[in-house]
């Protein structure tokens, strides 16, 4: 603990846990960026592997921080691509607000039976019917995107598992480290 | 210790939410990929095909007859004669058309229209 | 959007090449719609114009009101006395049909009426409230113009009553149906449909399955059933939904009981489902008539005078009553709320 110095410096005090915060994020909003710049055979079908990092912060912090992560990646995304405020803006948050309530909830579903994969594909869900909802009342106001959502559904089923078993992964081959400095 | 595979054996409710999951997607496919929905409405006027629209949007289209002008108004994925110059009104009492074979006639202005939209379940219509 | 237009390009191509040619026409003062399977278009074009063009005739020659066609001719000579009128052996025909009919259906299928029609405004093209004049409607109820008041021979006919008006409006499109299917075969197609305001024939089936054909409901701006018509097969409604005005609440429709002079109530509609025959077209126009006015318990005893076996009646209180035969062809799109077998 650091008094408020007398001199004009002010440091911010970081933990470890801030570092691992920050890098995570950056690796978010980076697979983000690169998703962004592939083509997708479906316009608004994407893998979402941004996603494996909010869930993977989920698991190894708590939902705050996935929020803030999950948010950060939203917001950083669009002012780098300069689709602050667009259409794809708002397309991607409806989808990450969404997304986090269900992550909310599901959080607490016991872990013994329910893994990252469940998380995952409810998240997806969750996501892809934030984004119809957008798309159905603001971009394309007609019952044609009717015809849409089963297909996009199956995309956030089979990405949704996909994404999971990832995470399932990841979160085996960094597990927790009790030696670390929580501060 | 055997050590665990690093992609960890299927869980129990994992497995559930993914056959729900299956089963919802194809609820929305049975659902919402019906072909009972009217897609279109053709519109004639006397023996020719005057245009077809399509039932997605909102809009009014007069036409021109032998009597005068008929409206006819295409809203929420419905049609129906909106007014006409014959005297019965029969052709606006018949209300919104909303299903892929469902007619409107204006006799006495010779216009007719017809949802149209995949395959019809009959041929023709016995009156 | 670019995956829709994929679909529906999957879509089309799965459907496969049809070759139906529909023509809709506005002949004899209703829609007619022909279909024609199984021939190039050309050749579907020239029969149905074909047949388009013997409608008219038809409609002009036999104008119930018209005062330059046969009819109206025929109509003001028998009012005028009883000297034998020259007439086409095509209306011979049709008298002599027609007075076998009505004899049939114990004058519950009279033509002669045409006067009684006119009184109630239904010898126009469109129907507005009329006076109701009711000492002129019982004058011609007692007067009792029937079709056996006309005398036919030699292809000349006289009428010794003469309040007889012939109006072959519930006759005209069902002998025009069996015309033009003579007029097909005669062409030689093979699979046609022909609906002349909602009275139709079949001749061969579309493709691989029978003709079908949607029933209207009475009361609904849709279809209430489908029925399939196998080849030669016609079908017919007389309905009061067709032609009708509405006058302090009450709805007066264009079938006109001649026993009282007025139109008739009780029923909405009625739908006779014709086998096939050299008159099956006029049949399927005739016969539903004698149905449509007979009371509720008379309906199955007027059927079978007519010889018709499958029938389907609405009553006034929409409830359904059909024959058992009927019952077994009729595919219900919306479940009525009552139905009975008879």
């Amino acid at each position: 603990m650091t008094q408020p110095s007398k001199n004009k410096r002010i440091e911010i005090q970081t933990t470890s846990d801030d570092h691992h915060i920050a890098k995570l994020a950056a690796f978010a909003i980076g697979l983000h960026l690169l998703e962004a710049a592939l083509p997708s055979p479906l316009p608004g079908v994407k893998p979402g592997l941004a996603n494996i990092i909010t869930l993977f912060v989920l698991y190894r912090f708590d939902f705050a921080t996935a929020a803030w992560v999950s948010l950060l990646r939203v917001f950083a995304s669009s002012l780098l691509l300069g689709n602050f405020l667009s259409p794809t803006f708002a397309l991607s948050l409806s989808g990450a607000l969404l997304s986090l309530a269900a992550l909310c909830f599901a959080q607490y579903l016991p872990r013994r039976y329910f893994s990252a994969v469940t998380l995952s594909l409810l998240a997806a869900f969750a996501h892809m019917t934030g984004q119809l909802l957008v798309v159905r009342v603001w971009l394309i106001p007609n019952a044609g995107v009717a015809y849409l959502i089963p297909i996009f559904m199956v995309a956030a089923l089979v990405f949704g598992v996909a994404n999971g078993l990832l995470t399932n992964y990841l979160l085996r081959i960094n597990p927790v480290r009790l030696d670390e400095d929580k501060g | 210790m055997v050590k665990p595979s690093k992609w960890g054996k299927p869980l129990l409710g994992d497995v559930l939410v993914i056959i729900f999951a299956l089963l919802f997607v194809a609820y929305l496919f049975k659902s919402l990929w019906h072909n009972e929905q009217a897609a279109k409405l053709q519109i004639r006027l006397g023996d020719k095909i005057y245009a077809t629209y399509s039932l997605d949007q909102n809009r009014d289209i007069n036409i021109q007859g032998p009597i005068g002008v008929t409206r006819i108004e295409i809203a929420n994925g419905k049609a129906r004669f909106a007014s006409s110059p014959c005297p019965n009104q029969y052709c606006v009492h018949q209300g919104w058309l909303n299903h892929k074979g469902h007619a409107a006639i204006c006799l006495p202005n010779q216009v007719s229209m017809e949802l149209l939209g995949g395959k019809k379940p009959f041929d023709s219509l016995n009156y | 959007m670019r995956l829709l237009v994929l679909i529906f390009a999957l879509f089309l191509s799965a459907c496969g090449k049809e070759s139906l040619v529909q023509t809709k026409s506005y002949v004899f003062g209703t829609l007619v719609d022909i279909s024609i399977y199984g021939e190039t278009e050309d050749k579907a074009h020239e029969v149905t114009s074909h047949i388009l063009q013997d409608f008219q005739r038809l409609h002009h020659q036999y104008h119930a009101w018209q005062s330059d066609s046969e009819l109206s001719t025929l109509n003001k000579r028998f009012a005028a006395g009883k000297t034998p009128v020259e007439m086409s052996p095509e209306l011979t025909q049709m008298l002599t049909q027609a007075q076998t009919l009505s004899k049939q259906s114990q004058g519950l299928f009279n033509p002669a009426i045409g006067g009684l029609i006119s009184i109630w405004g239904f010898q126009r093209d469109e129907f507005t409230p009329v006076e109701i004049n009711d000492v002129a409607i019982q004058k011609l109820v007692q007067a009792n113009p029937q079709m056996s008041d006309i005398v036919i021979k030699n292809n000349t006919a006289y009428s010794t009553n003469s309040t007889v008006k012939l109006d072959l409006g519930g006759y005209a499109k069902g002998y025009a149906l069996d015309l033009a299917i003579t007029e097909l075969q005669k062409q030689g197609v093979k699979n046609a449909l022909v609906n002349i305001g909602g009275n139709i024939i079949a001749l061969g089936q579309h493709g691989d399955k029978p003709w079908r054909v949607g029933i209207q409901h009475p009361r609904q701006p849709k279809p209430m059933a489908t029925l399939d018509l196998p080849s030669g097969w016609a079908v017919g409604t007389s309905g009061d939904y067709q032609r009708y005005f509405e006058q302090a609440g009450k709805r007066y429709c264009h079938i006109i009981d001649p026993r009282n002079g007025y139109p008739a109530l009780g029923t909405q509609a009625v739908t006779v489902l014709i086998a096939p025959s050299p008159q099956a077209g006029v049949l399927s126009d005739v016969a539903s008539k004698p149905i449509f006015l007979s009371a509720p318990d008379q309906r199955a005893m007027a059927a079978k005078a007519m010889g018709v076996e499958h029938y389907l009646v609405v009553d006034a209180e929409s409830n359904i009553r059909l024959s058992a035969s009927m019952s077994g062809r009729v595919h219900w799109l919306t479940k009525p709320k009552k139905i009975a077998v008879q």
